[in-house]
């Protein structure tokens, strides 16, 4: 999407007597170009994603937070407005302004706008987003008063979830599999066949989930193996570490680790550390020992692409 | 034997390396010059005496107080005849009222500020859009969210009542009939400055802490020990070390008074609230400010205002309010964002990028024991008014 708005802004480039200008992705930041003016752009969705910083297409039909942090002097003084349509022109990615002033009826497409207001410092404005879909965001900054009017054009999407569809089709599938089954009366002879399974497959399964652990706030997940195991205490030894983020394996990750014994107050006797990213995923933890028997906590501050979370490992020795 | 023997040696040095100041309490006591310089600025005893308020000829005057404090507990001053300022700010409360937002006439628009101890503030507000507590009082009477009045209606409430209008004419003579414009703003002006004389003698009594502190100041560590927990005295250490707390809750009442970006969460329904870059500019526009012709002030008084940070530098900034009244004040921070000093605590820990600005506290990367210890520490503060309960109720005639 980001690729997109870059190839946007270049492809219009050349007509430069064309005002023009997109949200973009620069060395971290989130710009959005007002012609030759930048501000640094983000989006918010606090009720669902608290903190975390989007550029432009949005996960959820909520709540959400637009900050447009002026880079440009004149930005500070231009009398800015803000628009956000429905997707009405066709064009998704590639839509600019020509496409949306050949609207008919903008205003029925508008689901958000903002009259010019000029603020010196920033533009924050708040939608909430009743429906998932295609958006098209406007930003016009009126210039010195001159006339001379300066835009944004950033098409974004709403409820992204990268598998588009194919979930809802696979559990239609699956529905009209069962119900089919069911008429012939199969599912009924499977049944019990199936229990037994179900039953196996829960308490076979219980050990790798028991080492599941999943951070706070539900961004990273943590499998450990131990090089000594059963683990006892007072003996040096390592884990390895695998992470997972949204079920992929989490590369790259800085990972600082702590401990101790709620119970006791006490941390651990060692100071552990990932000597060793193994690759896909895993991470080599060395200096671990535990000096007393009871209940203990390992802390793993796991921070990957923007993103910090804390997992917490209990476990009774 | 030997075996043993080097095992507790290994054990020693491993302890007192790592888990050192939490098995050996004495690791916790050790406090560096350094340390003790830090502590000895934090103590209530370094309180200096109250700076003067040049912009109001009467901010020490008794009779001025005892008129404030009527004022500060009427709700005559509010058409609604429902309001004062002691909805907001009731005196069992360390002067908050337990709210996201404060609720008079309507909802204000940010958490409902501590009165205790603000007079050393050379700003007030959460924004500092008033320089001073005169000032500052003047915007409740006409805030369609708070009183919903007018200053037409606050002189002509005072006139009404014989006894604030003998209180007001002792103090600042005659007061001028309801039609007169200038003489009305002169006379809401002098309102004010009752009030403030009023609120600069709300003030906190000392604290464990302060107690703790005079221990060290003494080198006695056996007072030391029994005047805090383990805890307490590894989240005291925290505060003033690892956890960088005292980079801006420093001084005797734990505020440095200044303005900072800290990188909390709007409300929902809400955006970013900008802070004190829209604050500042609201305290230069203010008519009742120190260089305005309200004020007692010589020019030459307003240093604050003339020097005054602006620019995104100070976008999404709020005062760093005092420690000393932490205890009965939840929710905290500017929207009422927390409800508990542990929420508070796991902010600072993770110090994420502020929706707006930029946040200046840096995560802190603290364990869960040493979150807890801090905030023991922090309750450590807690501590009764020093101000006589007379005044924290309407004047008794
Ligand atoms: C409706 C509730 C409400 C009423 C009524 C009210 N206040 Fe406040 N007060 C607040 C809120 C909310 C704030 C913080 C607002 C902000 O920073 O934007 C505040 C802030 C203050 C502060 C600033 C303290 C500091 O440290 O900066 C003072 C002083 C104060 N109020 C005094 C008064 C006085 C005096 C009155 C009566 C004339 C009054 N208030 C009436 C809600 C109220
Ligand atoms: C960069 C300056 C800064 C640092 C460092 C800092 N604070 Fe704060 N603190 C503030 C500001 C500013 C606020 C008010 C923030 C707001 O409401 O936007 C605040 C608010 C608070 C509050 C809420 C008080 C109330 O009445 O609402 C507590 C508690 C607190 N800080 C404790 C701490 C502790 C403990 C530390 C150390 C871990 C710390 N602070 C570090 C500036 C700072």
């Amino acid at each position: 999407m980001i690729r997109w708005c870059a190839i946007l802004v270049l492809g219009l480039a050349p007509t430069l007597a064309q005002p023009h200008g997109g949200v973009v992705e620069e060395e971290d930041l989130c710009v959005i170009k007002v012609n030759y003016l930048r501000g640094h752009f983000k989006i918010y969705q606090p009720l669902t994603s608290g903190h975390r910083e989007y550029c432009e297409d949005l996960p959820d039909a909520t709540e959400s937070v637009f900050v447009m942090e002026y880079l440009h002097d004149s930005l500070s003084e231009a009398a800015v407005d803000f628009r956000i349509i429905r997707d009405v022109t066709g064009k998704g990615r590639f839509a600019r302004w020509d496409d949306i002033q050949a609207i008919d009826d903008l205003d029925a497409a508008t689901v958000f706008y903002q009259p010019p207001t000029v603020d010196p410092d920033v533009l924050t404005v708040i939608h909430d987003f009743d429906e998932e879909g295609d958006f098209i965001g406007v930003v016009t900054a009126n210039v010195g008063g001159d006339g001379q009017v300066y835009r944004a054009v950033f098409p974004f999407e709403v409820g992204y979830t990268g598998l588009g569809f194919w979930p809802y089709i696979l559990l239609l599938l699956l529905l009209v599999e069962l119900l089919w089954l069911y008429m012939t009366g199969r599912l009924q002879r499977w049944w019990s066949g199936a229990a037994l399974i179900l039953v196996s497959l829960t308490f076979g399964g219980a050990d790798a989930y028991a080492n599941e652990w999943t951070s706070q706030r539900g961004i990273f997940t943590v499998h450990y193996e131990s090089s000594l195991d059963p683990i006892e205490i007072n003996r040096m030894h390592s884990w390895t570490l695998v992470v997972t983020r949204d079920n992929e394996p989490l590369e790259g990750a800085d990972i600082t680790v702590s401990g101790g014994m709620p119970e006791h107050d006490h941390g651990m006797p060692t100071r552990p550390r990932v000597t060793a990213d193994l690759g896909g995923g895993r991470y080599r933890l060395d200096g671990m020992r535990f000096h007393m028997n009871g209940t203990w906590e390992v802390m793993l501050d796991i921070t990957a692409g923007g993103s910090r979370d804390t997992v917490i490992i209990t476990l009774v020795l | 034997m030997k075996k043993a023997a080097f095992s507790l040696l290994v054990f020693v040095t491993v302890a007192a390396a790592i888990g050192g100041s939490r098995l050996f309490p004495g690791a916790v006591d050790d406090w560096s010059d350094a340390e003790i310089a830090t502590l000895r600025s934090l103590w209530i005893g370094s309180l200096p005496e109250l700076p003067p308020d040049p912009g109001n000829a009467v901010a020490n005057d008794a009779d001025a107080a005892r008129f404030g404090q009527a004022l500060f507990f009427s709700k005559a001053l509010s058409p609604s005849g429902a309001i004062a300022c002691a909805t907001c700010h009731r005196p069992e409360l360390r002067f908050t009222d337990g709210m996201r937002k404060g609720r008079g006439v309507g909802e204000s628009r940010r958490n409902t500020m501590s009165i205790v101890g603000s007079a050393y503030s050379p700003w007030q507000y959460w924004d500092g859009r008033r320089d001073s507590q005169w000032a500052q009082a003047l915007s409740p009477i006409e805030d369609p969210a708070e009183h919903g009045g007018s200053r037409e209606h606050a002189v002509r409430a005072v006139a009404a009542d014989s006894d604030l209008r003998r209180q007001y004419e002792d103090i600042f003579g005659p007061l001028p009939d309801p039609g007169a414009a200038d003489r009305i703003d002169t006379t809401f002006a002098n309102l004010g400055k009752a009030i403030a004389a009023y609120e600069r003698l709300i003030m906190p009594a000392p604290a464990r802490f302060d107690a703790y502190v005079e221990a060290v100041l003494a080198g006695d560590r056996h007072r030391q020990q029994e005047l805090f927990s383990i805890d307490e005295r590894a989240g005291l250490h925290l505060f003033v070390g690892k956890a960088q707390c005292t980079q801006c809750h420093n001084g005797p009442l734990l505020t440095n008074h200044e303005f900072h970006n800290t990188g909390l969460l709007s409300l929902p329904g809400e955006v970013p609230d900008k802070g004190r870059a829209l604050g500042v500019r609201q305290v230069l526009a203010d008519p009742f400010n120190c260089l305005g012709r309200f004020s007692d002030a010589p020019p030459d008084a307003c240093a604050e205002l003339e020097f005054a940070r602006s620019g995104f530098e100070v976008l999404g900034a709020f005062r760093t309010p005092s420690l000393r009244n932490l205890e009965n004040t939840q929710p905290y921070m500017h929207k009422g964002q927390m409800f508990t000093l542990a929420e508070v605590l796991d902010h600072y820990n993770d110090a994420p990028p502020a929706m707006i600005g930029h946040n200046e506290a840096k995560p802190l990367g603290l364990s869960r024991t040493e979150l807890r210890q801090l905030e023991a520490f922090l309750e450590t503060l807690a501590a009764p008014l020093a101000t006589p309960e007379a005044l924290l109720g309407p004047p008794e005639n």
